[in-house]
């Protein structure tokens, strides 16, 4: 692995091949070659760019997170369990509507409803489920339409398409919704801006979302074979001690065993050592089973921060500190997989110093091993 | 220049090679001329129904070259004189008809068949010498070595066929059917056809249906004694003749335009005098006796010819019955490498042959010449590769396909098939096409593809035929497809034209080869017929058609079709000029940078679209740019703009 600048023909052997990718959407939307369709990237034909934004772009490609940290954060990348952090949260929207329809206490969505309404952005590039809730890349720019994109679909959407697409058409400022992957993504593209035709730095704010992993590699088909999802209203994993993939209608509610569905984790996310979004501005989960319908939030930026404060302010969010339990209980978590990943990627490559994607200083290395 | 029925016997008139041929048909009265379009073999037809009305024949562009063949074994039997021409494959498609044709014999109207080779393959797929048929089947064939003998021949195989009572056969080769030459014209018979097919069942012959191959054995015989009497006829024939010295050092053997060739080679090496030409018209079978005569002028033997060794090697075979004395000692042509038995040959290739047998100088010009000449020539051609025309509908249709087997992912890919299409293999066609052969083949090879599904075969398959060639011979293989329910999409490129060569009328046109309305066949409703899913759209509709291909591909159960219809471009701009004025917006083109990387002039490759090097941004040529405006849906950064024009 080197940081040269390469194309899609590396891409492809590096990453998508290697079976790193998360179809996170950071190399599609850009040109006529590389399309996100029906949870694969397909290159519909050769490109000959030596330097392309596909391969600059992807969280899946080497990166020196020292880099990446100092140009987003302005500090050194944090090798804590948690990264970058300023403040630890329970917290829910205060709007009833919001929290019905959000996944846990409605806070991604509370918050972006006021940041759409202060103008403090004017668009949210976020995932809707379409009918036959397959999730799609779609930008938000009212509180209905926020609504729309409340819930998990726990597949992975191509986001950072729609992201590609709407920073090249228009001059909105933005806030963008991803897994930690496209959060990252979107830090290798604040930090390696393209030379043209890509307004990054109109996003404003990044949301990260908790993520364990997504579901691909034929999880639609077999939704639609056991469901009905035209009338699927929600999804959801209840945290411990639940054990089942939860399928909610109108009516109620079905559930299959996890252990049926563990065969879907998308091959990317067996590399993926980040939980928590650590490039975002705000990262949010679900507030475990203890505190079911409350959201665990990690502010991490000045802008992160502003915008939980001007939330709190208005009464649109409702915050308590996190239990230290939780903390602690998170920290372990975050430790333990980082380790059990790294461990796994040298397994894979068989040399420290080549972790794949992760330019990583080696005391940080040997610190996260013992 | 004359069309081929003017009537001024005695008269000069410049014919293409063809064209003599039909001439030579209509000086011999026939009534009925039917055949499949075929390079180089199309204007012997074309030329023929261009006046079929006015000299009272019938012509008919036929289905497929068998049917033509038995359409005028039918014009035979009824006492028409019939005619009959196609390209070498069509040979091919006619053999099973022709072989049971030389057993039954032809009826009271004389028959022949005329082959167009194509030595190089300059517009064909395969390169083949049609002349080993005769051999094999026992057909009289005779070859013309110029414009004159290709109408006089013609003429006189009529003749012979109906003395003999058997399908004559003149074989023609690309430089003779396209080039032109002086013909001196004969006179026109002004016949009265009366077609009567007399019954068959005659007591007092010993076999009751004269029109079958059967039974096999005494018409097995009969067949040879009839060549026989070719052969003795062939002994005194005008169309053999030897020029050069009494005793030649070196005797070359030819026939056919090799005759040209040979002849401007003595010239150049100025060996009149030293090499003689011994030309042969009649090749088969071979009047023994008079090649005996001439092979004794000379020991040394020189074979010229295109493209197979035929009258090389049967011509050993003969002499191998010579006695020592009489036996030529030395032989040479394709067997010794002195000849290439495959391309065109030229009069260069049959000097080089000459010089290495007798070890003559020649240097007819510097070495650098020629280099020198093809620079210069170079210099006022535009370069360009060989492709689709501009606003050609087969160019949308591949990258159609293209892109709809990429996203769909299971590395899908299309059978090739005969027609402009073809060209589905290389560059303008995106290399997508990944078989072709025979006219009809590509539904026939995705129908055995199509059943591997029990060996693990989970690639989609597109077989890709043309209008034209869905008639000739896809409908038997996409039946055969939908009856044992072979799992593959036949893709209809429907331009309405049998475009190759030359916008010849076909079933699903509505018009026939004499200009006369008649009704279409309802491809789709045909189809549909068969229990085939069909899917209608237009090629020029991108997005929808590669939905289209997306959805048919998914389906994976039985064969489907897919109608891609978009008229011929060279048959729309005969009548409407361009739809669209296309120009490229240069402030937004990005050329070859991240995000396009030259998709238009590196990848879609219209002819239209050229890269400005010094700009660093496409332009388009205006010249040849059809207006059809589909690059403008191609171009991922919208800087190509199309204006209703």
């Amino acid at each position: 692995m080197s940081d040269e600048a390469r194309g899609c023909r590396e891409l492809f052997n590096e990453v998508i091949d290697a079976g790193l990718c998360t179809l996170c959407g950071a190399c599609t939307g850009v040109c006529p070659y590389l399309v996100h369709y029906k949870g694969r990237v397909a290159l519909l034909d050769n490109c000959t760019v030596a330097d392309g934004r596909c391969y600059r772009h992807c969280p899946r490609t080497y990166s020196d997170l020292n880099e990446v940290s100092q140009k987003v954060f302005g500090v050194p990348f944090q090798a804590d369990e948690l990264g970058v952090v300023r403040e630890t949260l329970l917290a829910r929207s205060t709007d009833q509507e919001i929290q019905h329809k959000g996944q846990d206490g409605g806070t991604v969505t509370g918050l972006l409803a006021v940041a759409l309404a202060d103008g403090f952005i004017e668009g949210v590039v976020e995932t809707a489920m379409a009918d036959d809730k397959s999730p799609q890349g779609v930008v938000a720019r009212s509180r209905q339409e926020l609504l729309q994109c409340a819930g998990n679909s726990y597949e992975p959407s191509p986001v950072l398409e729609r992201l590609n697409r709407v920073t090249r058409e228009s001059n909105e400022k933005l806030a963008v919704v991803g897994l930690p992957c496209q959060t990252f993504a979107v830090s290798k593209m604040k930090a390696y801006p393209a030379a043209r035709d890509m307004n990054i730095d109109n996003v404003r704010l990044v949301i990260g979302l908790f993520c364990g992993w997504v579901l691909t590699g034929g999880f639609h088909q077999f939704l639609q074979e056991k469901f009905d999802l035209s009338r699927v209203v929600k999804f959801d994993i209840p945290h411990h001690p639940g054990n089942t993939f939860d399928v909610y209608y109108e009516s109620g509610k079905e559930s299959v065993e996890l252990d049926e569905i563990r065969r879907f984790i998308s091959p990317g996310c067996s590399y993926c050592w980040d939980m928590t979004a650590e490039f975002a501005d705000i990262s949010v989960g679900s507030g475990r089973a203890k505190f079911r319908g409350w959201n665990t939030v990690i502010v991490r930026s000045e802008a992160g921060a502003e915008l939980v404060e001007r939330a709190r302010a208005r009464g649109a969010l409702e915050t308590r500190p996190l239990p230290e339990e939780n903390e602690t209980h998170l920290k372990k978590v975050m430790r333990d997989k980082k380790r059990r990943i790294l461990s796994q990627i040298i397994a894979r490559t068989g040399d420290r110093s080549d972790l794949l994607y992760l330019g990583l200083p080696d005391e940080i290395v040997s610190r996260l091993l013992t | 220049m004359a069309s081929i029925e003017i009537d001024a016997p005695g008269t000069s008139q410049l014919f293409i090679g063809n064209e003599a041929i039909a001439r030579g048909a209509l000086e011999a009265g026939i009534g009925f001329a039917a055949a499949y379009p075929g390079t180089p073999a199309s204007e012997i037809l074309g030329s023929l129904a261009a006046v079929a009305a006015k000299v009272g024949i019938y012509t008919e562009w036929s289905v497929n070259e068998k049917v033509a063949m038995e359409a005028a074994a039918g014009a035979s039997y009824a006492g028409i004189r019939a005619l009959t021409a196609m390209k070498q494959n069509g040979v091919n498609v006619v053999s099973d008809f022709l072989a049971n044709l030389v057993m039954s014999g032809i009826g009271k109207g004389g028959f022949v068949l005329v082959s167009c080779d194509d030595p190089a393959a300059i517009s064909s797929g395969n390169e083949q010498d049609t002349r080993p048929i005769a051999k094999w089947f026992d057909i009289p064939l005779l070859e013309p070595g110029d414009f004159q003998e290709a109408k006089d021949m013609t003429s006189w195989l009529f003749d012979l066929a109906e003395e003999l009572g058997t399908i004559c056969m003149l074989r023609s080769v690309t430089r003779i059917a396209h080039a032109r030459g002086n013909v001196t014209i004969g006179e026109l018979p002004h016949r009265q056809h009366r077609a009567y097919f007399h019954e068959t069942h005659d007591l007092k012959s010993v076999m009751p249906t004269p029109f079958m191959p059967i039974p096999s054995v005494p018409r097995h015989k009969l067949l040879h004694q009839k060549m026989d009497r070719a052969r003795e006829r062939f002994e005194s024939s005008p169309f053999n003749r030897y020029v050069g010295p009494e005793s030649p050092e070196l005797l070359i053997v030819t026939s056919g335009s090799c005759w040209l060739y040979s002849r401007d080679a003595v010239r150049a090496l100025r060996l009149e005098d030293q090499v003689g030409i011994l030309k042969l018209g009649t090749v088969w079978p071979l009047p023994e006796e008079f090649v005996q005569i001439h092979l004794g002028r000379s020991q040394t033997i020189l074979f010229i010819e295109e493209i197979d060794p035929f009258i090389e090697r049967s011509v050993m075979e003969m002499a191998a019955n010579l006695s020592c004395s009489e036996a030529p000692s030395v032989f040479y042509g394709k067997r010794s490498g002195h000849i290439n038995a495959y391309g065109e040959l030229n009069p260069d290739i049959v000097i080089q042959a000459i010089r290495r047998i007798l070890g003559v100088p020649y240097e007819p010009r510097d070495a650098d010449y020629a280099d020198r000449a093809t620079a210069l020539a170079k210099s006022h051609v535009p370069e360009r590769s060989m492709g689709f025309c501009p606003g050609c509908s087969h160019r949308a249709a591949f990258w159609a396909m293209k892109t709809a087997l990429k996203l769909d992912g299971r590395n899908g890919f299309v059978t090739g098939d005969v027609g402009c299409y073809g060209l589905g293999l290389g560059p303008t066609g995106y290399f997508q096409a990944r078989t072709l052969h025979c006219m009809g083949s590509a539904p026939g090879v995705a129908s055995g593809l199509g059943q591997l599904d029990r060996f693990g075969f989970s690639q989609p398959v597109l077989a890709v035929v043309g209008d034209s060639t869905f008639y000739h011979s896809a409908l038997p293989a996409l039946i055969n497809g939908v009856y044992n329910r072979s799992n593959f999409t036949l893709v209809i490129l429907d331009n309405s034209a049998t475009a190759m060569t030359g916008f010849q009328p076909h079933p699903g046109t509505g018009m026939t080869a004499m200009a006369e309305p008649t009704d279409p066949v309802d491809t789709e409703a045909l189809c549909r017929s068969l229990g085939a899913r069909v899917e209608i759209c237009d090629p020029f509709d991108l997005t929808g058609t590669i939905e289209v291909l997306l959805r048919t591909m998914a389906e994976e159960d039985g064969t489907r079709v897919v109608m891609m219809k978009r008229g011929c471009e060279l048959v729309r701009k005969k009548s409407a000029g361009p739809p669209y004025k296309v120009y490229v917006d240069t402030e937004k083109c990005i050329g070859e940078a991240c995000g396009c990387d030259r998709l238009c002039t590196r990848l879609f490759l219209c002819p239209a679209l050229i890269w400005d090097k010094d700009a660093a941004r496409a332009a388009i040529d205006d010249i040849i740019c059809a207006g059809c405006g589909l690059c403008a849906d191609i171009c991922p950064q919208g800087a190509i703009v199309k204006e209703a024009a």
